[in-house]
């Protein structure tokens, strides 16, 4: 069990930027774009066949050309700024029943990841993920940032567009980042990384459906190019930003109007406050849930 | 010689069973089910409560060992490699090869053909000798998985062991009863290969006994009677037929009737 590298290029103290899916797919979708942007070159991959069940077999004329398994691959650029390790994983590895990776095949992963970052000599890791809000589809998504250690908060606090765990109403500083993009932050900190998990917003009443939420992922990416001091141009994103807002709005046009004028009362209070009668109840979030539900499982040609 | 206990028709363990008692086998080795299978209880099938089972058999004076297992649920590859450690380090085994059934949609009258995939060009060539069919082409569509047999066969080429899963097609409508013909087909290949002579007396019976009892059903029942007819001239059946079909055909073959 472990990992293959196809180079190992000397880099110089880099930053590694993780990521797995999630919800919306918001982490994933950031970071995969940063590495086209960037043009970061494939250094190497985890053996991913310790890791999950092969996804795809390929025979031909008989006989067994190819097993195909979810990838986890390391990618790398030098940039002036500083040195980038970049880590996507297409899949979490899970014991079949949950959508997110626990236990001691999420343990291994993370350390394996860590093992690489530490083998090109990297201190700071930043994963990313979504953050579940009770906000409105048209409004722009911050960025939530969790770091693993209390001398990060002033850094954290620096970037544009973000919030703490505390800014947030009720929360109280508390919270979970479920899945490897939460449990690398864990690990990291055993082994004395610094990290930070940047996580997009996502409305409350889209990120229980299987589509990606590209509004949070372009928080994310601008956080993360201020963070490494890229320029990245934005075009690629923004296109999907433009076609998800269609197409959720054209669900959204489909609502009961009644739910819609629930929904709309989003685009005025950033947060409810649990300790008060907030804007939506949560009676009116169990049917609004169920409303949306129906109708995207109405649309044609979705899964 | 790997069979899983979770196959079509149950070719895989009946062809290891059969070729067990043929050849008087006896146990080798077994892995424990720790950390593979699901420990929180037990499964009833039959009125009998099920285990999970990992077993190596050895067959004294022949070039064969058999696996007879349960497809584990978790970690798979650490699964695989355990069973080609053992296979590799204590047996000196030299070629894999694992059985299956497919679902069939034709007719139990129509002769049996045995598949192979290889995991090489060279076992591929090795293989031309047998009435197989060797020209496969597959790839595993949306929402399928590929088979535990592929993971192996993947997982034997990483080690340089020549290995090949074979199939044998089993009338849809025979796959929850029991298929003797494609079980047949299968061990005649391995007494072939390995030189084992079988004794294959008793699966012919139970050939036969499946034949008639099967003939009995079609004269009884013109409507059944009339779906095989189709199949067995190359008609498809409608949804309701072969449901039809697999239902009445179980009931009388387990039945007895």
């Amino acid at each position: 069990m472990g990992f293959r590298l196809y180079k190992e290029p000397r880099l110089d103290n880099p930053v590694l930027i993780a990521c797995w899916p999630g919800i919306g797919n918001i982490g994933i979708i950031a970071v995969d774009i940063l590495r086209r942007m960037v043009g970061a070159e494939d250094l190497g991959e985890i053996e991913s066949w310790d890791f999950f069940y092969p996804r795809r077999v390929l025979i031909r004329d008989g006989e067994l050309k190819d097993l195909e398994f979810p990838s986890n691959k390391f990618y790398f650029k030098r940039t002036e700024k500083m040195d980038l390790l970049l880590f996507i994983g297409e899949e979490q590895p899970t014991d079949g029943t949950k959508a997110y990776a626990e236990g001691t095949k999420a343990y291994r992963m993370a350390n394996l990841v860590l093992d690489v970052a530490l083998k090109f000599g990297c201190r700071k890791v930043y994963t990313s993920g979504a953050a579940v809000a009770p906000i409105h589809h048209t409004a722009r998504s911050r960025v939530w940032v969790v770091p693993n250690r209390e001398d990060l908060i002033d850094e954290v606090k620096s970037y544009e567009n973000t919030v703490l765990m505390s800014d947030i109403e009720g929360r109280d500083g508390q919270g979970n980042i479920t899945g490897l993009n939460g449990l690398l932050l864990g690990v990291a900190k055993k082994r004395g990384l610094e990290a930070i998990c940047v996580m997009g917003e996502i409305p409350i009443y889209i990120h229980g459906f299987p589509i990606p939420y590209p509004k949070g992922s372009k928080a994310v990416l601008e956080v993360l190019s201020t963070v490494l001091g890229i320029e990245v141009q934005m075009d690629e994103i923004n296109a999907l930003v433009q076609q998800s807002d269609r197409e959720i709005e054209s669900v959204y046009e489909r609502l009961p109007s009644e739910i819609r004028e629930q929904l709309d009362k989003l685009k005025y209070v950033a947060y409810a406050r649990p300790n008060e009668p907030g804007p939506i109840t949560e009676e009116d979030k169990k049917r609004i849930l169920q409303e949306i539900d129906r109708l995207f499982k109405k649309e044609p040609g979705r899964d | 010689m790997i069979a899983w206990n979770q196959d079509a028709g149950r070719v895989g363990p009946k062809v290891a069973d059969y070729l067990n008692k043929e050849l008087a086998s006896r146990e080798l080795a077994e892995i424990d089910p720790e950390g593979f299978f699901s420990l929180s209880g037990v499964s009833v099938e039959d009125d009998i409560a099920q285990f999970p089972e990992s077993k190596f058999y050895w067959c004294r004076g022949k070039s064969l060992v058999i696996f007879k297992s349960d497809i584990p649920r978790y970690e798979w590859y650490e699964f695989l490699s355990l069973v080609l450690d053992i296979a590799e380090k204590y047996c000196k085994v030299k070629e894999i090869y694992t059985v299956g059934g497919m679902v069939s949609p034709g007719a139990h009258t129509t002769p049996r053909l045995l598949l192979s995939v290889a995991n090489s060009t060279e076992m591929k060539r090795m293989l031309r000798k047998y009435d197989l069919i060797s020209d496969m082409d597959y790839e595993t569509q949306d929402g399928q998985r590929p088979t535990f047999s592929s993971f192996l066969l993947w997982a034997a080429k990483r080690r340089n062991i020549a290995g090949a899963s074979l199939w044998v097609p089993v009338p849809f409508y025979l796959l929850a009863v029991e298929d003797p013909g494609a079980c047949k087909k299968v061990t005649e290949f391995f007494d072939r290969r390995f030189e084992l002579n079988i004794n294959f007396a008793d699966m012919h019976d139970e050939i036969t006994r499946q034949d008639r009892k099967i003939a009995q059903i079609r004269s009884q029942l013109p409507e059944l009677d009339g779906y095989i007819n189709k199949l067995e001239n190359d008609l498809g059946l409608t949804v309701d037929e072969s449901e039809k079909l697999v239902k009445e055909m179980e009931e009388w073959l387990r039945g007895g009737y």
